[in-house]
């Protein structure tokens, strides 16, 4: 016969210990998992053969990426770790391992609704899921569900009485603080760090999306950055007549020789292309690069952004200090400026796709033929001339407006009374703004010029829209290989190469105009 | 200083003409296309333009044409159901995107601004390195992670990614609207027995209110806007496209003819509401831009 009271601090005793032994076999288990999904992998399995310690490494990459594996394996660890204190009686660790347990039965009920979502989904007859195993992983995270559900009740009621220690004020803020961080957390993981490394890490392979079975993605290191950025440039003879002297065309002007016949296998091998002629004389230098569709398309877009960020900057400045003077119906003012800011790009495109046809019942053709410009039929969109031109006027009408209501913010923060006193000084509206606007509103213009420059790097829809693959930014270019030529690989360095030049912009503006980071 | 009345009078008209200019500057396309869009389509293609509808019609909004084979099709943009379903597509995944960024944003701001606790500053620099890597550098990683989730084409795939530029400016225009908010109001409610987020959802996310109406508007026209992951992500399933993906798309009733009268009365269907929207909150979009520009 037990006493009540040895029958409930036996019970006591058990459910503190299975729950021990719930994270202890966690903790277990995420470790082996990885380690049987490292060590089973056929290609690191293939790898460890060759005895390639690079290519080693590299096909882990390739395959779990290190977020992954870095995340499992903490999580492994502090599960143990969680164990030990637990058994210890830590009442610190019993309130935390009571927020994971609690967050652990969700995340395993939603794998279930999952895996349910999936089962319903396979039973379509087109569907390609495999679910033969799903019964056991359902019965897996069923009894995973329910042992979290009862660790987290029991900890939950009893876990000021069984455990002992301190909680402070700190513990209780930090413990509150990763609770509310969670979400964000998650969506970091999924949709910043995991996209980042995997475009990071595909960008030194040959990966390609609908690939035939027997295609194998393989590391290519560099490759794809050489076939990218690989450029040379070679002086080439002109065409000798019998005589010695240059052949002439029937324009008289002297004709060279082909690069492709003279520069040899090599040239043709790795399909390198003419970009640019500067004739020397008698010969000719000439620029010959390996992707000349990505070479065209940074020199659109570099001669893009210049433009349409200085223009920008301008008329943004012009329309700012003009708002800014107090008059009636500024606030009207003000809000039609958001209008094409706010209007998707893609409209805005098109909008003005309409507005320049290239005839005169397009509004621009029409305007100019009446104030006597032009013939009436300009083809802005389609004269290789034009094109570019139309893309920057749509790109400034859109942006212009929010260029201005910075510097307008900016310009609101200068004092008025430095004004007077330069009034009283008499200097001149032209001087005012040259000594004390321009330097004042510095940080502002940097902060503007940042921006905008930035996007216009990556400008893509209205490329996209107005354009399309006759004319190149580097965002269409990329979503073109990754999309319709679906070369991952190859897109991926594209990514990267973006990156690369938009980081250089911008450390080049923080070290000109002096932005500092806060 | 006395100044020549006649030079300030000249003064005076040229700022006008300035004011005038710039709005004519900034307003006239979508004065073109309300216009244009209640025209019939010859005469929008038919040179000169004309500055007003010379035959007045609404069929560019709900009209059916007749086409040669002699069945009936729609030829305005409500009686087309793609059309149509790009705007559901739009106000879903619009309206799903600014819940989640200010759920999100919300919690994390109120986490990254109020509460002291090891690795916030970690947290805030990794929140804010979001911002800084362009889209259109990390989207084959978004593309292969949208199909190994199984959401490739789908809408789901852009409320899932949509986080990546909405989250990041909602972070950090709450998370120093947070700071700003005196620290009586914690102690007290922490006399008063509330717990810590107690203190948080009863106490301080009402008085973050107008932050929220702004990041969360910000976050919506943002969304309503985007084409890259649209156009990436959800254009290969006609029914996942969202309206700008349907614009860009925009073939029409009449095959091989570009469809310009529609074209506008979607352009004016898709503008009008946002055009609403700016001219109510204005104040606030200002605010909330510069806010999220100056800080961020």
């Amino acid at each position: 016969m037990s006493a009540p009271s040895h029958d409930s601090s036996q019970r006591g005793h058990t459910i503190p210990q299975l729950i021990v032994g719930l994270f202890a076999c966690l903790g277990m288990g995420t470790l082996l998992a990885l380690i049987i999904n490292v060590g089973g992998a056929p290609n690191i399995i293939r790898a460890r053969e060759t005895g390639d310690i690079g290519r080693l490494i590299l096909e882990f990459l390739y395959t779990f990426g290190i977020v992954t594996p870095l995340l499992m394996l903490a999580a492994g660890f502090a599960s143990l770790n969680i164990a030990r204190k637990l058994r210890a009686r830590d009442l610190l660790t019993a309130k935390w391992s009571t927020q994971i347990l609690f967050w652990l039965m969700i995340f395993s009920i939603f794998g279930i609704a999952v895996l349910i979502m999936n089962w319903v989904l396979a039973s379509d007859p087109d569907s390609t899921l495999d679910v033969s195993f799903y019964p056991y992983l359902f019965v897996l995270a069923l009894l995973l569900s329910i042992a979290f559900g009862l660790s987290w009740r029991w900890l939950r009621q009893n876990q000021d009485e069984y455990y002992v220690g301190q909680e402070t004020l700190l513990s209780r803020q930090s413990l509150l603080a990763w609770n509310l961080l969670l979400p964000t957390v998650i969506i970091l993981i999924l949709i910043a760090a995991r996209p980042l490394e995997r475009t990071f890490i595909a960008s030194l392979t040959n990966q390609v999306f609908a690939a035939a079975e027997e295609d194998v993605t393989e590391f290519v290191g560099f490759q794809n950055y050489a076939r990218l950025l690989g450029f040379r440039l070679d002086v080439i003879d002109c065409e000798r007549s019998d005589d010695g002297t240059c052949a002439l065309d029937d324009d008289g002007a002297i004709e060279f020789l082909r690069p492709r016949d003279v520069l040899g296998e090599d040239y043709r091998a790795l399909r390198f292309r003419t970009a640019r002629r500067y004739e020397l004389g008698e010969s000719q230098l000439v620029l010959s690069v390996r992707d000349r569709d990505f070479f065209n398309a940074i020199e659109n877009t570099l001669f893009f952004t210049v433009v349409t960020v200085a223009a920008e900057l301008a008329l943004g400045m012009i329309i700012a200090l003009t708002v800014n003077s107090k008059f009636v119906g500024r606030g009207v003012m003000r809000a039609a400026m958001l209008v094409p800011w706010a209007v998707p790009t893609v409209i805005s495109a098109r909008l003005w796709e309409v507005m320049l046809i290239d005839n005169q019942a397009g509004v621009i053709n029409d305007v100019l033929f009446r104030l006597g410009l032009g013939d009436g039929a300009i083809a802005w969109l389609a004269g290789s001339s034009t094109q570019i031109w139309s893309l920057i006027f749509v790109d400034v009408w859109k942006t212009t407006p929010f260029m201005a209501l910075l510097l307008l913010a900016g310009l609101q923060t200068i004092p008025r009374d430095i004004y007077e006193a330069a009034d009283v000084d008499g200097a001149g509206r032209v001087r005012q703004f040259f000594s004390i606007t321009l330097p004042l509103l510095r940080p502002t213009i940097a902060i503007a010029l940042v921006f905008r420059t930035l996007d216009a790097i990556r400008a893509f829809d209205v490329f996209d829209v107005l354009v399309g693959r006759q004319l190149q930014s580097i965002a269409t270019y990329n979503q073109f290989v990754l999309v319709n030529e679906q070369e991952f690989g190859y897109a991926s360095a594209v990514g990267v190469t973006i990156f690369v030049i938009i980081m250089i912009f911008t450390i080049i503006y923080v070290n000109a105009l002096g932005v500092e980071a806060d | 200083m006395t100044r020549n009345p006649m030079i300030e009078r000249l003064e005076r008209v040229g700022f006008w003409l300035l004011v005038a200019a710039i709005f004519i500057f900034t307003m006239f396309p979508f004065y073109w296309a309300l216009v244009g869009s209640l025209k019939p389509e010859t005469e929008i293609q038919s040179p000169p333009a004309t500055y007003l509808p010379q035959n007045l019609t609404f069929d560019n909004y709900s009209g059916q044409v007749t086409d040669t084979l002699g069945d009936i099709r729609p030829s305005g943009v409500f009686t087309q159901p793609e059309f149509l379903r790009g705007l559901f597509n739009s106000a879903v995944v619009s309206g799903l995107t600014v819940i989640l960024a200010l759920v999100m944003g919300s919690f994390a701001a109120y986490a990254l601004g109020r509460l002291h606790f090891r690795g916030r500053r970690i947290m805030l620099y990794l929140v804010l390195a979001m911002t800084m890597f362009p889209l259109i550098s990390i989207l084959s990683g978004l593309f292969a992670i949208t199909r190994e989730l199984g959401v490739f084409g789908s809408i789901t795939s852009l409320i899932i990614t949509y986080p990546i530029f909405t989250l990041p400016f909602t972070v950090w225009v709450l998370v120093s609207f947070f700071r700003g908010l005196p620290h009586e109001l914690e102690q007290a409610a922490l006399v008063d027995g509330a717990t810590a987020f107690e203190t948080f959802y009863m106490i301080l996310l009402p008085l973050t209110a107008p932050a929220l109406v702004t990041t969360g508007l910000l976050a919506f026209i943002s969304a309503w806007n985007e084409y890259l992951l649209a156009a990436t992500f959800a254009s290969i399933n006609a029914n996942a496209r969202t309206v700008p993906v349907v614009i860009a798309n925009f073939s029409g009733s009449v095959p091989r003819q570009e469809p310009v009268a529609e074209i506008l009365a979607a352009t004016v269907v898709v503008t009008i509401p946002l055009i609403i929207l700016v001219l109510v909150f204005q104040r606030r979009i200002v605010e909330g831009l510069t806010a999220g520009a100056v800080k961020g």
